[in-house]
């Protein structure tokens, strides 16, 4: 009876923390062995951040500022917003792969395994470009932040730590509610396609828009905390808007909702496929 | 308590089909849609497999043998009826059921595809949290029953079928779980390959005392595995018997084919303990001309139809 002795409760925080590790870096250690396919990725990455980039400082040499906003603090926006994108670009991009998983019926080797299903469909793929993606967003915030004068303190450190961590939740959400439903439907590779395009918003300050997208970009799409609301707890806290100081909650709380529908998904689905 | 790995009392599986509409449009619109329509995939099927058993589950695709298998392995609710598996109420706490199963599916390997086995192995361990001296003496019972060495530093997309289904059941048994679920594991295999498999989940059966549940459309697998065997048909169990019984009853039928002087083939379903198949054969030969006869052993699926039509229990 050995067999029934086993303790099976004890799987918390560190324990997927462990396995996400291991499993990252058999998973580097794969990539690395086809460097062909490194290279290339990594190269195509840098390529599509620098014409994302070109486009930003032709849009500068017409337009010195934009709605108040100088060269430097649009710089910062678009440094804070790659850094925020990059989580959802490395650790949840295997949503893309959901609705061909659902529809083949392959899903449903997720259920099998004594650990929580959404942590293990997204551990099964690290997507090394989006360090490419870092690595720029990085150079252009420190650019950025050097040239408008902001303070290196612990303080502003922790603080741009904490909104960068916060506001790469709300991506996540959105694609995490985009990719579930494909437990419901079939054409949710378009909603996803959508989404994804809306992210390109999200280097822009949400003053620009009029109040509807504003609205939507806050409330019901919500990418103007990708950027935006975050920035202004660095850039301005002297009059930091409501959202700025309830964003990290929110996040929190977006993505806890976002979880709860992907696992819904889950239940619901009845693998038919196989 | 009892020594029953799995009962299931009554137990009834509807699913609720939705008519689908086409393109985005449609998808949008299915997402508030309640044109549903309703599907009994399992009826009232009452079954009590003991420990230690190897049952053979068959039927015909869509009898239902995957829908049970997916209320056993906690992932499917049932509409109604019991179930319990070691003890445990397998879709109220998948988590707690997944740690005393192994389960391996169709042909989709659950192991992680880009790693070499070894690791998929290490990371199995961890996950199942499996002491690492029960860890080992399972790999050396393996050592023991085929030869890891041209498969445990090969990553699994470089496997051939057979080597792939071969980690895939290893994977399976290696938490020493009470119950194993084996679905179509011998499919599209060789006959040497076949014999593998077969003789290494009769040994992990015998050694671990292990209850193994094995779907297939393969007699041979049933015949080598197999004391007893359940036959499940458009969701209702119609056969629960041992295999010796089936034998006797279904081992005199031989399907006879036969190719005629202008070239089209024509079958026969022969029951030996009535009719000479020599005397058939005799008789064509001189009505229509015979070019080529093939004899068949009968198929599950025939065996199936037959006890269907038949009503044998």
């Amino acid at each position: 009876m050995s067999k029934l002795e086993k303790t099976g409760n004890s799987r918390g925080l560190g324990f997927y923390l462990s396995i996400y590790k291991k499993i990252l870096i058999q998973d580097l250690k794969t990539k690395m062995s086809y460097r062909a396919d490194f290279v290339i990725s990594t190269f195509g990455m840098i390529l599509t951040n620098l014409s994302g980039f070109v486009t930003f400082l032709i849009l500068f040499r017409n337009f010195p500022t934009i709605n108040g906003w100088d060269y430097h603090h649009m710089l910062f926006l678009y440094g804070f917003s790659l850094i925020a994108l990059t989580p959802v670009q490395c650790f949840f991009d295997n949503n893309w792969n959901l609705r061909f998983m659902v529809r083949s019926g392959d899903f449903i080797k997720y259920c099998f395994r004594p650990i929580n299903v959404f942590f293990y469909f997204m551990s099964e793929v690290f997507d090394v470009k989006g360090l490419g993606q870092l690595a720029f967003g990085l150079g252009t915030l420190i650019y950025a932040w050097y040239h408008i004068g902001l303070k290196v303190t612990a303080g502003s450190i922790g603080l741009l730590v904490l909104y960068i961590f916060t506001a790469s939740l709300f991506m996540i959400a959105i694609m995490n509610f985009a990719a579930a439903t494909a437990f419901w439907m079939e054409g949710s590779g378009n909603v996803m396609v959508i989404m994804f395009r809306f992210k390109d918003f999200a280097k822009y300050p949400a003053s620009i828009f009029n109040s509807v997208f504003r609205f939507l970009f806050t409330f019901i799409i919500p990418i103007a905390f990708i950027a935006y609301y975050p920035s202004l707890a660095l850039l301005s806290p002297d009059e930091e808007p409501l959202m700025t100081g309830i964003a990290p909650i929110f996040g929190v709380l977006v993505f806890y909702l976002s979880y709860r529908f992907w696992m819904r998904g889950v239940k619901r689905y009845d693998f038919t496929g196989s | 308590m009892s020594e029953a790995a799995i009962l299931m009392k009554d137990l009834c599986k509807d699913f609720k089909v939705l008519n689908r509409h086409e393109g985005l449009k449609g998808s949008i619109r299915d997402l508030f849609s309640r044109d549903y329509k309703t599907i009994s995939a399992v009826k009232d099927v009452s079954l009590t497999i003991g420990k230690g058993e190897i049952i053979g589950y068959l039927g015909p695709n869509g009898a239902g043998k995957s829908t049970t298998i997916k209320m056993m392995t906690g992932v499917l609710e049932p509409t109604s009826g019991e179930i319990l598996v070691n003890g445990n109420i397998p879709y109220k706490d998948r988590t707690r059921n997944s740690e005393r199963i192994g389960v391996v599916f169709g042909q989709r390997s659950q192991l992680w595809w880009s790693l070499p086995l070894i690791e998929s192995f290490n990371l199995l361990r961890d996950i199942y949290m499996i002491k690492q001296k029960d860890y080992e003496d399972m790999l050396e019972l393996y050592r023991s029953l085929v030869d890891l060495e041209p498969i445990i530093k090969k990553p699994v997309r470089q496997m051939s079928l057979g080597q792939r289904t071969l980690s895939d059941i290893l994977a399976a048994f290696l938490h020493n779980p009470d119950i194993v679920f084996l679905d179509e594991p011998t499919i599209g295999l060789d006959v040497s390959m076949k014999a593998k498999i077969r003789d290494l989940i009769s040994g992990l059966n015998k050694t671990k005392n292990t209850t193994v549940i094995l779907t297939t459309h393969d007699m041979g697998d049933v015949d080598a595995l197999c004391k007893r065997i359940v036959i499940i048909d458009k969701g209702q169990k119609i056969y629960d018997n041992d295999i010796e019984h089936l034998k006797s009853y279904f081992g005199s039928y031989r399907t006879l084919k036969l190719r005629l002087a202008d070239d089209t083939w024509e079958e026969h379903l022969i029951d030996e303990s009535k009719e000479d198949i020599m005397q058939i054969i005799m008789e064509k030969q001189k009505s229509l001309g015979v070019k080529d006869i093939q004899l068949q052993e009968i198929s599950t699926e025939e065996v199936i139809k037959k006890i269907y039509e038949g009503g044998v229990g």
